[in-house]
């Protein structure tokens, strides 16, 4: 219970310094952000948007590990913890989109314009959608687990692709991403910190909620084996 | 009197904007746990049944 009220306290910190550190246009203190030209106030998207499409490649990317890990041993646990991994890497992916087509209206003066960054986030949506779309057209439950674990590396192999080399090779009109091309970080101080602070919170809100998940349906997997194995979903 | 349109407001009022992606963030959270706690009322029912 402990861990979970600091993780409420962070990120309500998190909100707090995001939404009260003052951008001024040269910073003098060690708490003012600095403006960046064309996004003034809208820069701290940064500290919200950013984690949720953190989110999705971390929770893609342990559906991938987890996968894995069902084909070789083929233990029920690892399919629940790689299915519910790709659930909330849905969810983030989601949110992501959702929150970047908000900023893309006050930026760009549209909320879609099929730029190289929403086109990718987009056709993740759609593997990942079809990845549940697969879970529930397979009533066998090792077959199901099977094919989805299949799947869940070929969506886990072309992510990085999707989030990270696409919108790098077309130009864009996306802000330049943390990690530049020439693989250097431009950013404050000040927002660099609240920036990491915001990560490391969301990445344990992700584990919260990815340990939530899975022991409920680990339950609920445990009870179908013992009465008769009666359908997951 | 032309009445001003709230993408106006938004506009000229930046940090709405980022009121609202942290309100569609959290929002997003809010109802992945209200699935879950469904999901569990759901297990505990079944318990309860048995």
């Amino acid at each position: 219970m402990g861990l979970r009220i600091f993780l409420g306290l962070w990120l309500s910190a998190v909100i707090i310094f995001g939404f009260s550190l003052p951008m001024v246009a040269q910073p003098q203190h060690w708490y003012d952000l600095p403006i960046i030209p064309g996004l003034a106030e809208k820069a701290r998207i940064i500290f919200f948007h950013v984690p949720t499409a953190w989110l999705s490649v971390l929770a893609f990317l342990s559906s991938l590990f987890y996968a894995v890990r069902y084909l070789r041993k083929k233990e029920p646990i690892d399919d629940i913890k790689s299915a519910s991994s790709a659930g909330i890497g849905f969810l983030f992916c989601f949110l992501a989109t959702v929150t970047g087509a908000i900023w893309a209206k006050f930026s760009w003066g549209t909320y879609w314009n099929w730029d190289p960054r929403q086109t990718s986030i987009f056709v993740l949506l759609l593997i990942y959608g079809a990845y549940f779309a697969l879970r529930s057209a397979v009533e066998v439950e090792e077959k199901r687990a099977s094919l989805s674990a299949v799947y869940a590396i070929i969506g886990g192999v072309t992510m990085p692709f999707f989030m990270f080399i696409m919108p790098r090779i077309l130009a864009s009109l996306h802000p330049e991403p943390l990690l530049n091309a020439q693989g250097k970080v431009h950013m404050n101080t000040m927002m660099l910190i609240v920036f990491l602070a915001s990560l490391a919170g969301f990445t344990a809100l992700y584990y919260w909620m990815w340990s939530l998940h899975v022991r409920a349906e680990r339950i609920h997997y445990q009870r179908s084996q013992i009465h008769g194995g009666a359908s997951r979903d | 009197m032309e009445v001003p349109r709230v993408t106006d407001f938004l506009a000229q009022n930046s940090l709405w904007v980022v009121l609202i992606v942290v309100l569609v963030v959290w929002g997003g959270i809010l109802g992945y746990l209200f699935r879950i706690d469904k999901r569990l009322k759901q297990v505990e029912d079944e318990i309860r049944k048995s």
